[in-house]
C-alpha cells in the first residue's frame, strides 16, 4: 500500500469514526491531532485498534507517542514503516 | 480574604509554580502575570461580580487568568475546550459572560463565539510580563461572593453551573491539604483539566502550599506523561478511573520505577477493586488515596486513609476534615450497617446552589446540606461504600441491581480494559442488563468467555443478557463514562 493510500485511509477513518464529519477530514496532514482537539485519549485508543485491525500490524505501547501518532503525516509514515518491516 | 490572595500567600517567590514542556514559571512570575491580566480586565471595564470565561487547555496562563479573575472579585467560568461550539456558546450565554480568555487553538476552533464579547488571547509572550505589582489584599472582601461558576458533568437540557464562593474554595483547600499532608516539596503531575473541579482542586491546593504543578496535556499518549514524570521527578499523580485503567492496562506504568512517586490520588468515580489492587501492587512505595466528591461540594467530600486501602477496599472512606458526611434513609434517619441510603454532606465547602436554577437547587441543596444522589451503605466503623448513583441502579425482575458490582466482576477478567453496565428497557424484566467492554489490544475474548466468567461469580439475576465489545467507552470531558450514550447505542443497534 502506498503512502498516499495510507493517508487517505486514515483521513477517512478519523473523519467518519472520530470526528463524525460528513464532509471529510477538514485539516491539513501536518496539523497536530492534540493541538486541534482532533483526538483525545479515547480517540487514540480507537485509532490504535483500527490500525492493528485494518493494516494487520502490531502497535506497541511505547510506540504510541506524538512523534508517531499526532498528525496524518506522522501516522501514515509510522504505518508505512510498520508495513515495510512486516515479517 | 479573596481566594486569589489566599492561594498565592504562602509561596516562595523563586520556587517553581509550574513546569511544562516549555519550561518553568516561578511564583513571582505567576503573580506578575496575574497582576497584568487583572489590570487588563479592569481596563476593559470588568467589575466585581461580572462573569469572565476561560476557554483553553491547561497552562500557567490558564491559572494566571483564573487567579486574575478572582483577584478583582469577578467570577470565573471555566469551560471545557473539548465542548462542541454550540455548547460553549450556550454556557457563555447562560452565564452572561462579558469577557473571555482563550488560547490560540481555542481561538481557531471557536472563532465564531468571539464576536459580541471582549476576548483576550493567552499567548506565551505574557510569560515575559513586566513586574506589575500585586495589590494588597482587601480586608473587607466578601467571602460569600461567587468566585467561580463550574459546569457540571450532568447532561441536562440547559447548562448547569455550580456557584462556588471564595469561602467554599478556601474551606475545601484547607481540608484537602490537611488530609493529604501536602507541603511545598510536592511535585504534582496534572493531567486533569483545570476546568474540572478535581483538576482545579490540584491547582488550589498545590499553589496554597507553594508546591510545583507539572502540566501535561498529552495523556492521549501516556508514555509521554510517564517520561515527563520521570524527568521532573514527580511526587504526586491524580487521576480518574479511566486514567488508571489506561495506565495499568495500556502503558508501561506498572514497569516504570518512578521512585519519587509517593502520593497517588484517585477520585471522579469508582475505580473497581481489581484495578485498585493492581495499582497498589504496582506502587508499593506510594500512598494511594481513594477519594470522593462532587462539583457541588467545590471538589472533595471524603477520603480513605491509605493505610486502610486493603482492609476497607471499595470504600470512599469518611468525611474529610471540616465535612460531615452521613448516609440517610428516606425518612432522614442515619442508616445501620447493611442498609442503603443517600449520602448527605454538610460543610463550608458546600455550594450555595446552581446558577439561575432554583428548582434543581432546591432538590439538591436542602437545609444547608448537599443531597448527593449517591446511594451508599456503611460498615460498623462508619466507612462509606457507594452502591450506585440513584439513576444508575438497574431494576430487573424486582431486584435492585448495582451496575458497579457487575462492572467490578467484569474487570477481574485480565483482558478487559474497561467495562460499563447499563439497564435497558425490557418488557419482561423491567430492565435487562447490557455489558459494554473494551478488550486489551489483541485479546481474543468472546461473549461466551465473559458470560462464563460471570456465571461462576454473580447471582443469576445479575448476569448480563448481552455483551457488546467496543473499541472505547464514550467518556465525557471529565473522563466519566457516558451511560446515556451506551443506552442510545444499544437502542439504535
Amino acid at each position: 500500500m502506498s503512502l498516499p493510500e495510507i493517508q487517505e485511509t486514515l483521513r477517512n477513518y478519523i473523519a467518519q469514526n472520530i470526528l463524525f464529519a460528513p464532509d471529510g477530514f477538514a485539516y491539513n496532514d501536518d496539523d497536530s491531532f492534540l493541538e486541534n482537539g482532533i483526538l483525545d485519549s479515547t480517540g487514540v485508543v480507537e485509532l490504535v485498534a483500527f490500525i492493528e485491525d485494518h493494516f494487520k500490524v502490531s502497535v506497541e505501547d511505547a510506540e504510541i507517542t506524538p512523534q508517531n501518532f499526532d498528525s496524518i503525516a506522522s501516522l501514515a509514515a509510522y504505518v508505512s514503516g510498520k508495513l515495510n518491516h512486516r515479517p | 480574604m479573596n481566594a486569589a490572595d489566599y492561594f498565592l500567600r504562602n509561596a516562595c517567590d523563586e520556587a517553581p509554580a509550574f513546569i511544562t514542556t516549555e519550561g518553568q514559571v516561578a511564583y513571582a512570575q505567576l503573580k506578575a502575570i496575574c497582576a497584568r491580566l487583572a489590570d487588563e480586565l479592569t481596563g476593559c471595564g470588568i467589575r466585581a461580580g461580572q462573569r469572565v470565561a476561560i476557554l483553553a487547555k491547561n497552562s500557567p496562563l490558564w491559572a494566571a487568568a483564573y487567579l486574575a479573575i478572582l483577584k478583582i472579585g469577578a467570577v470565573a467560568v471555566p469551560i471545557s475546550n473539548l465542548y462542541p461550539l454550540e455548547e460553549v456558546q450556550r454556557v457563555l450565554d447562560f452565564a452572561e459572560c462579558k469577557f473571555l480568555f482563550l488560547d490560540k487553538p481555542a481561538q481557531v476552533k471557536y472563532a465564531s463565539v468571539c464576536s459580541g464579547l471582549s476576548c483576550f488571547l493567552l499567548e506565551n509572550n505574557l510569560l515575559q510580563a513586566d513586574s506589575t505589582p500585586w495589590l494588597a489584599p482587601d480586608p473587607g472582601f466578601d467571602l460569600d461572593s461567587d468566585a467561580a461558576l463550574m459546569p457540571t458533568s450532568g447532561t441536562t437540557a440547559r447548562p448547569r453551573l455550580v456557584r462556588v464562593t471564595h469561602r467554599n474554595l478556601q474551606a475545601n483547600t484547607e481540608s484537602i491539604i490537611e488530609y493529604l499532608e501536602l507541603t511545598a516539596a510536592e511535585r504534582m503531575m496534572v493531567v486533569l483539566p483545570f476546568y474540572y473541579c478535581y483538576g482545579a482542586s490540584l491547582l488550589h491546593t498545590h499553589l496554597r502550599v507553594g508546591a510545583t504543578l507539572v502540566i501535561s496535556n498529552t495523556f492521549a499518549y501516556p508514555e509521554t506523561v510517564l517520561d515527563m514524570m520521570e524527568t521532573t521527578q514527580c511526587t504526586g499523580l491524580a487521576g480518574v478511573p479511566s486514567t488508571y485503567q489506561i495506565l495499568l492496562r495500556n502503558s508501561s506504568f506498572p514497569k516504570r520505577e518512578l521512585p519519587r512517586l509517593r502520593k497517588i490520588q484517585q477520585a471522579g468515580g469508582k475505580l473497581h477493586n481489581a484495578l485498585l489492587q493492581e495499582l497498589a501492587a504496582s506502587r508499593p512505595q506510594a500512598q494511594i488515596y481513594v477519594m470522593y466528591g462532587q462539583t457541588e461540594a467545590t471538589a472533595r467530600l471524603s477520603y480513605l486513609p491509605p493505610e486502610l486501602l486493603q482492609s476497607k477496599i471499595g470504600s470512599i472512606g469518611r468525611g474529610i476534615p471540616g465535612v460531615s458526611l452521613k448516609v440517610l434513609d428516606e425518612n432522614g434517619k442515619q442508616i445501620q450497617p447493611g442498609q442503603t441510603g443517600e449520602i448527605v454532606a454538610w460543610g463550608q465547602n458546600i455550594s450555595p446552589g446552581y446558577l439561575d436554577d432554583p428548582e434543581a437547587s432546591r432538590e439538591k441543596f436542602r437545609n444547608g446540606a448537599l443531597y448527593t444522589g449517591d446511594l451508599a451503605t456503611v460498615d460498623e466503623d462508619g466507612y462509606i461504600y457507594i452502591v450506585d448513583r440513584k439513576s444508575d441502579f438497574i431494576k430487573s425482575f424486582g431486584h435492585r441491581i448495582s451496575s458497579y458490582e457487575i462492572e467490578s466482576c467484569l474487570l477481574q477478567i485480565p483482558q478487559v480494559v474497561s467495562a460499563a453496565v447499563v439497564g435497558l428497557p425490557d418488557e419482561q424484566a423491567g430492565e435487562q442488563i447490557a455489558a459494554f467492554l473494551v478488550r486489551k489490544t489483541g485479546a481474543a475474548l468472546t461473549e461466551q468467555d465473559v458470560l462464563r466468567h460471570c456465571q461462576t461469580r454473580l447471582p443469576r439475576h445479575m448476569l448480563p443478557q448481552s455483551v457488546i465489545f467496543l473499541q472505547a467507552l464514550p467518556l465525557n470531558a471529565h473522563g466519566k463514562v457516558l451511560k446515556s450514550e451506551l443506552r442510545k447505542m444499544k437502542a439504535t443497534a
